[in-house]
């Protein structure tokens, strides 16, 4: 050892050899700093009375859309604000500004999913939008991906994974981990049904199969069907 | 590719625990990725070797993950099996319906170090 580490060159040799081989025990979580941020956002959330519901799905599913629609259908009634998370751009977020209710745009800059410190500077920066800091029902909209953003807690009380009916429905089958995570499964675009191959049924089985406690909507946020259970669902959360 | 971000995670946590011990070089790392965490190992490893080049602390570190299984408990009559895939259905009751429990841990156990 001593002819490597240069103990060697030097006369009094009186150091311990720390550098010699040692196995520390660890045993904990890569995502422990993760996490660690999403509990101090949900104490966040629940001091300031929110409910953050984080949203899952491909790109192009119909997340956005389904926001605008909800808040519509909630103004006046329950205040709402929206972390948009993005790879590039803030167009999403001047979708939802444009329905008048606070909005922050997070960029990731090419980075796949949103993580619990981003939810951490993101919901600052919307407490000092106007009404930012009275909000009831906070959405986070996740970048349009099926597969990263499940790994990553955010602190949000409720996870919803959506799938579009164009997008197949084998989705469940094939991205397991983002339906065994969340508790609400919502099938979109159910208007353009009959022009797709998409048995609701059986992507509902699937999904079932992978976690049984999967509450499973189906709605069109465009033809309004099926709307009123998701806006249930809102209203049950909230209370 | 979120494995690239758990893999800066993974070496963020070796940095502190070197510093921690003043140990100037990782030999081996030691994980459990269970199978419904999320992560393919592949792409892990992958990230590994491509960032833990990057630094001498990590230079030439062996990465050993293990898969832990899963526990399947039976929606129906509660029995409980252990499993790395999902089974099918529950052996005692043939109930299809089980709700998975653990199996989603990314955990680092050790870290040998000089």
């Amino acid at each position: 050892m001593c002819d490597s580490c240069g103990c060697d060159l030097v006369n009094n040799h009186n150091h311990s050899h720390e550098h010699d081989p040692q196995v520390i025990e660890v045993h904990q979580s890569l995502l422990a700093a993760n996490d660690a941020i999403a509990a101090q956002n949900k104490a966040h959330f629940e001091a300031m009375g929110i409910v953050a519901i984080n949203m899952i799905s491909s790109p192009g599913s119909g997340k956005t859309t389904l926001l605008e629609k909800t808040i519509e259908r909630l103004k006046g009634k329950i205040r709402i604000g929206v972390l948009e998370g993005d790879i590039e751009t803030d167009r999403d977020a001047q979708r939802i500004r444009a329905k008048g209710v606070p909005v922050i745009q997070i960029t990731t800059g090419g980075a796949c999913h949103l993580d619990a410190a981003q939810i951490h500077k993101g919901l600052h920066l919307l407490e000092q939008e106007p009404g930012g800091d009275q909000l009831d029902l906070l959405f986070i909209e996740n970048v349009g991906n099926l597969v990263c953003p499940a790994t990553f807690d955010l602190g949000e009380h409720q996870r919803v994974v959506l799938v579009s009916v164009p997008e197949g429905p084998d989705k469940p089958a094939k991205y397991p981990k983002a339906f065994i995570s969340s508790q609400i499964f919502v099938i979109t675009k159910t208007d353009l049904l009959p022009y797709f191959d998409f048995p609701v049924a059986e992507a509902r089985a699937d999904a079932l199969h992978l976690n049984p406690r999967l509450q499973v909507m189906a709605l069109s946020a465009t033809s309004g069907e099926g709307f009123e259970a998701w806006i249930d669902y809102l209203e049950t959360v909230m209370q | 590719m979120h494995e690239m971000s758990l893999v800066q995670a993974l070496l963020t946590q070796l940095a502190t625990l070197a510093a921690e011990h003043d140990k100037k070089r990782v030999i081996t790392v030691t994980l459990d990725i269970g199978p419904l965490s999320g992560v393919v190992v592949d792409s892990f490893q992958f990230g590994f070797d491509i960032l833990s080049a990057e630094s001498n602390l990590t230079k030439g570190a062996k990465l050993i993950i293990t898969n832990p299984p899963a526990t399947y408990q039976c929606i129906r009559c509660g029995h409980r099996q252990t499993s790395l895939i999902r089974p099918d259905h529950c052996p005692e009751c043939d109930e299809t319906l089980l709700i998975p429990e653990g199996g989603d841990g990314i955990i680092l156990n050790k870290v040998e170090m000089e």
